[in-house]
């Protein structure tokens, strides 16, 4: 046997076949079913993906399976080749994830289990909208229909709001961890009241991202509330029961952030009505308690002056009938001086005063 | 120089309410109602004014979320 070509230890050779692949496939995308699932010391996973004609080796740590996998599953998943000291062929993974209406149903389901065991999705746990709203988060993809429909229908609505927008990719292998990465970001920073993950409409895989076991931990565990509007009313994640509040669409989070100014505007100019008839009613009935004060008022000094008038007028007709006058115009006459003999008296009469000397002075008997 | 206080809307909808609230309370009489009501007919056209002229900011954060 002649030797031709480059010489290598097996461990040279293996090393080299496996720096040769990872130059040609630094990370390849692979979608096939699952098989043969299994996870070894509770550390690692081995499966095989497989299609109709052939089928893969793959491994993984398990801490980086983010949502669960089972045989008969569709995946779709990222990794690396490579060359074991074995000799054996394998895919090391390093993300996956559930494809196709019934996979995705079946690991939403595996997880919704497990995660409502632990209360994630806790009722009780659920915080309420801030008072006083001024500043929000946004997660989102600022290229997508959904933000677009938020950012207007929330300038429409309100204004005066401090908006934050962590800009990340909102479907996909990687979207998880770039979410994830602006709610730390968002916790850190403290800088808003509450945080909105917006996510228009879009297939069951488009959607899947929102079912990640470790996206769904950190919603829950975040000391911001977060409010989320991922696709449509019936597309429910398990982002959306993690989260505090949920909207049925984009739009709708914009709705229940905030009022509509416009409404808000007629609330305050019909406030302002209401008033000024109020405080009109409140001046009319003032002015007609004064005018009711001011004719009692009147009537009783009326009475007064009418009783003191009867008053004057009997002593009046008292005084006239004990008046001298009136007594010497009937004839009768006054005495008066020292009444003795020979002493001069005055008679006065209604007409006359007479002076006369009494002569005799006698008793009545 | 302290900055003048600035309010929210939301703010100042809940001192309008407040003042609005006043008229209709015991605490009511007519010799103080007329500046009130002047005082809260003001407030409102702040507050609308507010409402029709205000925007919100919006800033996208430079920070590249793709990368750890």
């Amino acid at each position: 046997m002649s030797e031709t070509g480059i010489k290598f230890t097996v461990s040279e050779f293996i090393a080299v076949v496996n720096q040769t692949l990872d130059y040609a496939y630094p990370q390849v995308t692979l979608e096939g079913e699952v098989a043969s699932f299994k996870i070894n010391q509770n550390k690692w996973v081995f499966f095989d993906l497989k299609d109709e004609t052939a089928s893969l080796g793959c491994f993984m740590p398990l801490f980086q399976l983010r949502q669960p996998i089972a045989d008969g599953m569709k995946v779709i998943l990222t990794g690396t080749p490579k060359l074991t000291n074995w000799g054996k062929f394998s895919f090391t993974v390093q993300r996956i994830m559930p494809v196709g209406e019934g996979s995705i149903k079946k690991s939403f389901e595996l997880l919704k289990a497990k995660l409502e065991k632990e209360g994630l999705f806790d009722p009780a746990k659920k915080r309420p909208l801030p008072p006083d709203l001024a500043s929000v988060g946004v997660i989102s993809s600022t290229a997508a229909a959904g933000y677009a429909d938020f950012i207007k229908i929330i300038n429409e609505r309100w204004g005066g709001l401090k908006i934050k927008v962590a800009h990340t990719g909102v479907q996909g292998l990687s979207a998880a961890d770039q979410i994830i990465r602006a709610i730390k970001y968002f916790n850190e920073q403290r800088e808003v009241q509450i945080i909105a993950i917006i996510r228009g409409g879009g297939s069951a895989d488009d959607l899947a991202v929102f079912n990640d076991e470790q996206l769904v931990r950190t919603i829950a565990a975040s000391r911001i509330p977060i409010i989320t509007g991922i696709g449509h009313e019936v597309d429910e994640s398990l982002c959306d029961l993690a989260a505090d509040l949920r909207g049925s669409t984009p739009s709708n989070v914009a709705q229940m952030l905030v009022p509509d100014r416009q409404a808000e505007i007629i609330h305050l100019t019909n406030n302002i009505r209401h008033l000024k008839a109020y405080l009109l009613n409140q001046i009319d009935l003032a002015i007609n308690e004064l005018t009711r004060l001011a004719t009692d008022s009147q009537r009783q000094i009326l009475s007064l002056i009418t009783t003191t008038l009867a008053e004057i007028s009997q002593a009046r007709q008292t005084l006239s009938a004990l008046n001298p006058e009136r007594i010497l115009k009937q004839g009768y006459a006054i005495l008066s001086g020292r009444i003795s003999p020979g002493s001069v008296v005055k008679i006065t009469t209604h007409r006359q005063i007479i002076n006369a000397e009494v002569q005799d002075v006698q008793a009545r008997n | 120089m302290s900055k003048p206080e600035t309010k929210t809307i939301n703010q100042k909808i809940a001192d309008l309410n407040q003042q609005v609230e006043w008229f209709y309370s015991d605490d009511f009489n007519l010799d103080k109602a007329t500046n009130k009501y002047k005082t809260a007919l003001a407030l409102a056209s702040e507050i609308k004014r507010d409402l029709e002229g205000l925007k919100n900011q919006i800033e996208i954060i430079a920070k590249d979320f793709s990368k750890e």
